[in-house]
């Protein structure tokens, strides 16, 4: 069997997961909220999270996050395939002064501070993954522009990141589907529900913050480097 | 509140200020700010979520792709008018007079070429706000030429017509050949007639394609005066501008240069 | 308030969207247009006397509505996913047709189209 074949078939194997996993998750039945007075009341119990909002997308409307999440994926394949250069090139620092690379070497570890801080403490404070992953690749941004974006690649290859974005992508879609094909709320408490307000609280929405961060700074980052690299007549 | 009330009210503003910007570097960082300003309006309306979400999003990483996406990096951009047998396109690529000679150009120092058509008074602005590295497209620089931008030496010997005015003999106009829109709609316009309501004068390429087409032209006569085409660069690009020179004054003592306008005006 | 505002934006957006001819100019109204919807959905959710709602469980207060909030985070990001292949195609539009006027490029198309139909005599 060549790789093409190899590639079709787990394309449709995986896909067919999908629909299936998908269809068997609308099937089970889960009292939810009806409108938001019933979210303001029943969020901290039964999410454990103070942060009512995070509570919401990454729990009750969990499966609106992650099809959110596959759009922004699809998005960057997108932009990726289109601006594909036929000849590899790379581009030369885009300035080479002390002074940037003074001001990047404390603002780009701020950046990536900002993010770890967003991601993890995203249940009982403002944040989230989304503006975590996006803080991150700013900062990454930051680098590139004060090294140089060949610097930047020899260090992050575009193609094992783009392999670990979808590897992400897959853990997420597991941890979703798999239990709620089995009628149980989509594993809302791997980690303890705990008491409002600490760390370890809001059950896995923990972990979905930090994968959807990490998934999120890839992703954006891949754009950003497809448009830096991109030598086009605009 | 009353915070609140001022932010909103200035959001409108500018928003309209931001997206009626000439300069397209100028309306992307406009909407940045306008980003920035509806992020602090989130968060007075107590959703700091969103803020946080719109500000990384919206001001940060949007305006980063917009910029990166108009930089133009290793490139020698030309604006012009097309004109046939100058520049002009023909299906897929670019020939003309003037394409070759800029491509010779843009390969002898190393850079790659692209063109972008514009009408033919957009290509003062643009070279003048710094937006392109050269203007083409047949024109010829007359005394008008001033303030930021300066011309090359003349690459091809060409005449002027213009529209007589009244009873008085043809002469010199003060400013160069010009008219509105692209070259391509003047040709509908010899058709019905109109030309001379919206050109003063005509180069003579632009004459003989126009007269190529088959439409009169009115009562075009000749202006006595030896012109000639160049090309339009800002004048605080002297490297360029020198480089540019160089490669004429070779191109014209090589030979080169007589090839390729027999090529095209034979 | 701030919906009257919100109207306002979109209507300017889709002005700007049809009046001006540059295409980025075009993107950049796209994005107000939906700046202009989130600010909408956003100050649905805003109450008088509200805070935000993010609250331990010892306090009492009034909380803003956080379905409004928890939706518009998704569709920021989508927004953002959206506009950025909108621009990708919009640089290729630029670099096959030489141009970023957009009467320009619908012209350049329609001859295209007509050279095809009338093959050359």
């Amino acid at each position: 069997m060549n790789k093409l074949r190899i590639r079709t078939v787990l394309a449709v194997g995986i896909i067919s997961a999908f629909v299936v996993l998908v269809a068997l998750a609308f099937a089970s039945d889960q009292p939810v909220p009806a409108d938001s007075q019933q979210y303001l009341a029943r969020a901290l119990g039964e999410t454990g999270a103070s942060n009512r909002v995070a509570g919401i997308y990454l729990n009750y409307r969990l499966l609106d996050t992650l099809l959110e999440l596959l759009v922004f994926s699809v998005a960057v394949l997108g932009v990726r395939h289109y601006l594909q250069q036929s000849e590899g090139m790379s581009l030369p620092a885009l300035s080479e002064s002390e002074v940037l690379q003074t001001a990047v070497s404390f603002l780009s570890p701020l950046a990536l501070l900002l993010c770890a801080f967003f991601a993890i403490f995203g249940h009982i404070s403002p944040g989230g993954g989304f503006a975590a992953g996006v803080i991150a690749a700013s900062g990454l941004l930051y680098v590139a522009i004060a090294h140089g974006m060949k610097a930047t690649e020899t260090r992050l290859n575009p193609w094992r990141l783009a392999l670990a974005e979808k590897a992400i992508l897959l853990l997420l879609l597991a941890f979703v589907l798999v239990p709620a094909a089995f009628g149980k709320i989509p594993l809302s408490d791997l980690l303890p529900k705990g008491t409002p307000g600490q760390l370890l609280s809001g059950g896995s929405i923990l972990i979905y913050n930090i994968l959807i961060a990490m998934k999120v700074f890839i992703g954006a980052w891949l754009v950003i480097a497809a448009f830096a690299q991109h030598r086009g007549e605009l | 509140m009353i915070a609140r009330w001022i932010l909103l009210a200035l959001l409108p503003i500018v928003a309209g200020i931001a997206l009626t910007q000439s300069r397209r570097l100028s309306a992307i960082i406009g909407m940045g700010l306008f980003s920035f300003m509806l992020a602090a309006v989130y968060l007075l309306m107590h959703a700091p979520d969103v803020a946080i979400t719109e500000a990384t999003i919206g001001a940060a990483l949007v305006t980063a792709i917009y910029v990166l996406a108009i930089r133009r990096t290793g490139r020698l951009i030309v604006v012009a008018d097309e004109v046939p047998s100058l520049m002009a396109r023909e299906g897929d690529h670019i020939t003309g007079l003037e394409y070759e000679i800029l491509e010779g150009f843009a390969r002898e120092i190393g850079l790659d070429l692209s063109v972008r058509f514009v009408p033919l008074r957009r290509v003062r602005w643009l070279i003048a706000h710094h937006e392109a590295d050269m203007g083409a497209g047949g024109i010829v620089p007359l005394a008008d030429i001033e303030g930021s931008l300066s011309a090359t030496p003349t690459h091809l010997k060409t005449g002027v017509y213009a529209f007589p005015a009244g009873k008085a003999p043809l002469e010199a106009p003060d400013k160069a050949p010009d008219y509105e829109g692209y070259f391509s709609e003047l040709a509908s316009h010899c058709q019905n007639g109109t030309l001379s309501t919206v050109a003063t004068s005509l180069d003579l390429a632009r004459v003989l394609a126009l007269s190529r087409t088959g439409a009169s032209l009115g009562e075009l006569g000749r202006v006595d005066g030896a012109f000639g085409y160049a090309f339009l660069v800002g004048k605080r690009r002297t490297e360029l501008q020198r480089d540019y020179v160089d490669y004429l004054h070779r191109l014209r003592t090589s030979g080169r240069l007589d090839d390729m306008i027999g090529r095209y005006f034979s | 308030m701030a919906a009257i505002v919100a109207f306002i934006l979109f209507g300017l957006g889709i002005l700007v969207l049809v009046l001006r001819r540059d295409l980025v100019i075009k993107l950049l109204a796209l994005g107000l247009v939906n700046a202009a919807s989130i600010l909408f959905l956003v100050s649905i959710g805003d109450r008088p006397g509200a805070r935000a709602p993010i609250q331990g469980p010892g306090e009492m207060g009034i909380l803003a509505d956080p379905l409004p909030q928890a939706l518009v985070l998704s569709a920021i990001v989508v927004n953002f996913a959206i506009l950025a292949l909108a621009l990708v195609f919009v640089m290729i539009l630029v670099e096959r047709y030489h141009s970023t006027d957009s009467t320009r490029i619908e012209q350049e198309m329609a001859r295209e189209i007509d050279e095809e139909e009338t093959p050359c005599l």
